[in-house]
């Protein structure tokens, strides 16, 4: 059967001064389209390195990853990043910030009205419209990082990939974007793949919660199915049976079987 | 001691390989379940150890009302409600296929899992089907939707090493991945076998043991020497003597001798109804603990004996 994104085989091995640190191994990971993955391990378990294999930004030592039948070999505009610090260029508005990248992917093709609407349109979908003209230092953390949604929404990206993208944020700010990204992807049918240490954001967004071991040389350990009904209500389902179960076993995961990092840490 | 098995019996190929013939069992109390199957013969794919025979894998079968099974009204009558089937492969070669019956009275809390990884669709291995007994819900959704990696958890252990893996106490065991969700249902061992199958596909069963009832009285995992020549105990749990730790006191048998020998020849399952009999120190040990039966069970791996599973009763 052929998978959206395939991660085959893959190895993760970095030069440092004091010799080669073996990140990931066996790394294999197969995503469905329109799929909401989540990849959770502790610190240093080589997850936003396997977020950065698949967004291009790194090359794997061994192994082959595969994004829509292509091997993917470098960045490209299918495959949008939104990273947990911002990333928005000071010195542009939050609507010449989201322009930038729609220009990039699509001016060859488009009018500049075209291109216009594309980059509002992607802001009236985080609920920024009446931002457009501030610069990020005039809007609040959650703001930058609704902009930063916008941005790589907007180039259209076959996936949507997230490194901890809330993980900044307040608990209510972050809850609120939660709620929004659902809607989003539910709109947009986005294949998503975010990194996160936050247990409850894990579930309650996800379709599968990857769990990887502790690293060095960290795999995957255990895949947890997340089949509860969408649209997914935060409030209802705190006292839903099955989302409390998938959450244990998650908490399960993370702080009994690869607990110690947090206890050679205390 | 009431047992989360109740029931185990083994079918084996006739001479002419036509259909499967009464190869042996444990009926315990259910003499009269026994006294009716022991009449009964099973062609390719009739009833359920002939469908385990035509899948080439193991087959849990938690519902007889309208199933291949054959004797439905006898089960029922007996307290017997769902029945696993484990063909026993040498090779591509069909030695037996062995039958586990489980029962629904109140206190049958534990689970018997088939787990399974196809390699051409997956590098996970999933919960094909599994019985719970009274096992909380809870425990059978995790399972349900979890899949492990290999090496990873209770079935990903065994997967991964293609032997026995036997987990004393899963609260504890940091191989058991569902750990929390299972000690809170009263599941408090896990024991997990890896299954021959014909085809690429890998199975394993996994045996997740109650206190109030265990899956056997107790559990043995017997490993060749590299002679060949002999078994040795490597690890098992008695539920009256405790450990069985192999470190502390080696017991062996040779290979052939007595009804945990007798597998490593035959590669079918073997039964005694008088496990004080058995010779040597496993006779001796059994005695110790009262038990009174045991089925040893051939853990092959393309046509070699890995180990052989020794439950008592």
């Amino acid at each position: 059967m052929e998978h959206f994104i395939e991660v085959q085989n893959v190895e993760m091995t970095f030069a440092s001064k004091k010799g080669s640190f073996h990140a990931l191994r066996e790394i294999d990971l197969e995503i469905d389209k329109g799929e909401f993955v989540t990849l959770i391990g502790h610190s240093g378990c080589g997850k936003s390195t396997l977020l950065n294999l698949i967004a291009g930004l790194l090359k794997p030592s061994s192994g082959v990853l595969i994004c829509d039948k292509r091997e993917i070999a470098a960045p490209g505009p299918e495959r949008a990043v939104v990273f947990q610090n911002h990333s928005l260029l000071p010195w542009l508005s939050c609507y010449e910030n989201v322009h930038l990248a729609v220009e990039r992917v699509f001016a060859a093709t488009e009018s500049k009205a075209q291109l216009k609407q594309r980059s509002e349109d992607a802001l009236a979908l985080v609920g920024m419209t009446h931002a457009l003209a501030k610069r990020p230092h005039e809007i609040s953390g959650g703001m930058k990082q609704r902009v930063g949604i916008a941005r790589a929404l907007a180039m259209q990206p076959k996936v949507l990939l997230m490194d901890e993208p809330f993980g900044a944020l307040d608990a209510l700010t972050r809850a609120r974007l939660q709620d929004e990204l659902l809607k989003i992807v539910a709109a947009t049918g986005s294949t998503v793949v975010m990194v996160t240490h936050d247990v409850d954001e894990a579930v309650l967004l996800s379709d599968r919660v990857v769990m990887m071991t502790n690293g060095p040389a960290a795999t995957i350990g255990e895949i947890l199915r997340i089949d509860l009904p969408r649209p997914r209500d935060r409030v209802g389902l705190a006292e839903d049976r099955n989302y409390v179960q998938c959450r244990k076993a998650v908490l399960d995961f993370l702080y009994t079987r690869q607990g110690h990092v947090e206890k050679a840490a205390a | 001691m009431k047992t989360f098995i109740k029931v185990v019996e083994s079918w084996v190929p006739s001479g002419d390989r036509a259909v499967l013939e009464f190869g042996g069992a444990l009926y315990g109390e259910h003499a009269r379940f026994g006294a009716l199957s022991q009449k009964l013969c099973f062609g390719r794919g009739e009833g359920l150890p002939g469908q385990a025979w035509e899948a080439g894998h193991p087959i849990v079968l938690n519902e007889f009302e309208g199933s291949a099974f054959r004797r439905i009204a006898a089960a029922r009558a007996e307290g017997l409600t769902s029945g696993i089937a484990v063909p026993v492969f040498a090779g591509d070669f069909l030695t037996s296929v062995l039958v586990f019956f489980c029962g629904d009275d109140e206190a049958h809390a534990g689970a018997i899992e088939l787990w399974a990884n196809d390699p051409e669709r997956s590098k996970d291995m999933s919960l094909v089907d599994g019985y719970y007994g009274t096992t909380s819900e809870a425990f059978e959704f995790l399972s349900r939707r979890t899949s492990f990696r290999r090496g990873h958890g209770l079935p990903g252990a065994a997967w991964q090493s293609g032997l026995p893996v036997f987990i004393e106490d899963l609260g504890r065991g940091a191989g058991f991945l569902r750990g929390d969700s299972a000690v809170k249902v009263g599941i408090n061992r896990g024991f997990a076998v890896p299954c021959s199958s014909r085809g690429s596909c890998s199975y394993v069963m996994a045996f997740l043991s109650a206190l109030a009832t265990p899956i056997a009285r107790r559990v043995e995992i017997w490993r060749p020497e590299a002679s060949g020549e002999r078994l040795v105990r490597s690890a098992g749990f008695c539920e009256t003597l405790g450990s069985l730790d192999a470190a502390a006191r080696e017991i062996s048998v040779d290979v052939g001798q007595g009804t945990i020998g007798r597998p490593s020849w035959t590669g079918i399952p073997a039964f005694s109804e008088s496990a004080a009999g058995e010779p040597g120190a496993a006779g001796t040990s059994a005695a110790e603990a009262g038990l009174t039966s045991l089925v040893a069970l051939p853990v092959l791996h393309d046509g070699r004996l890995m180990a052989t599973v020794a439950l008592y009763f």
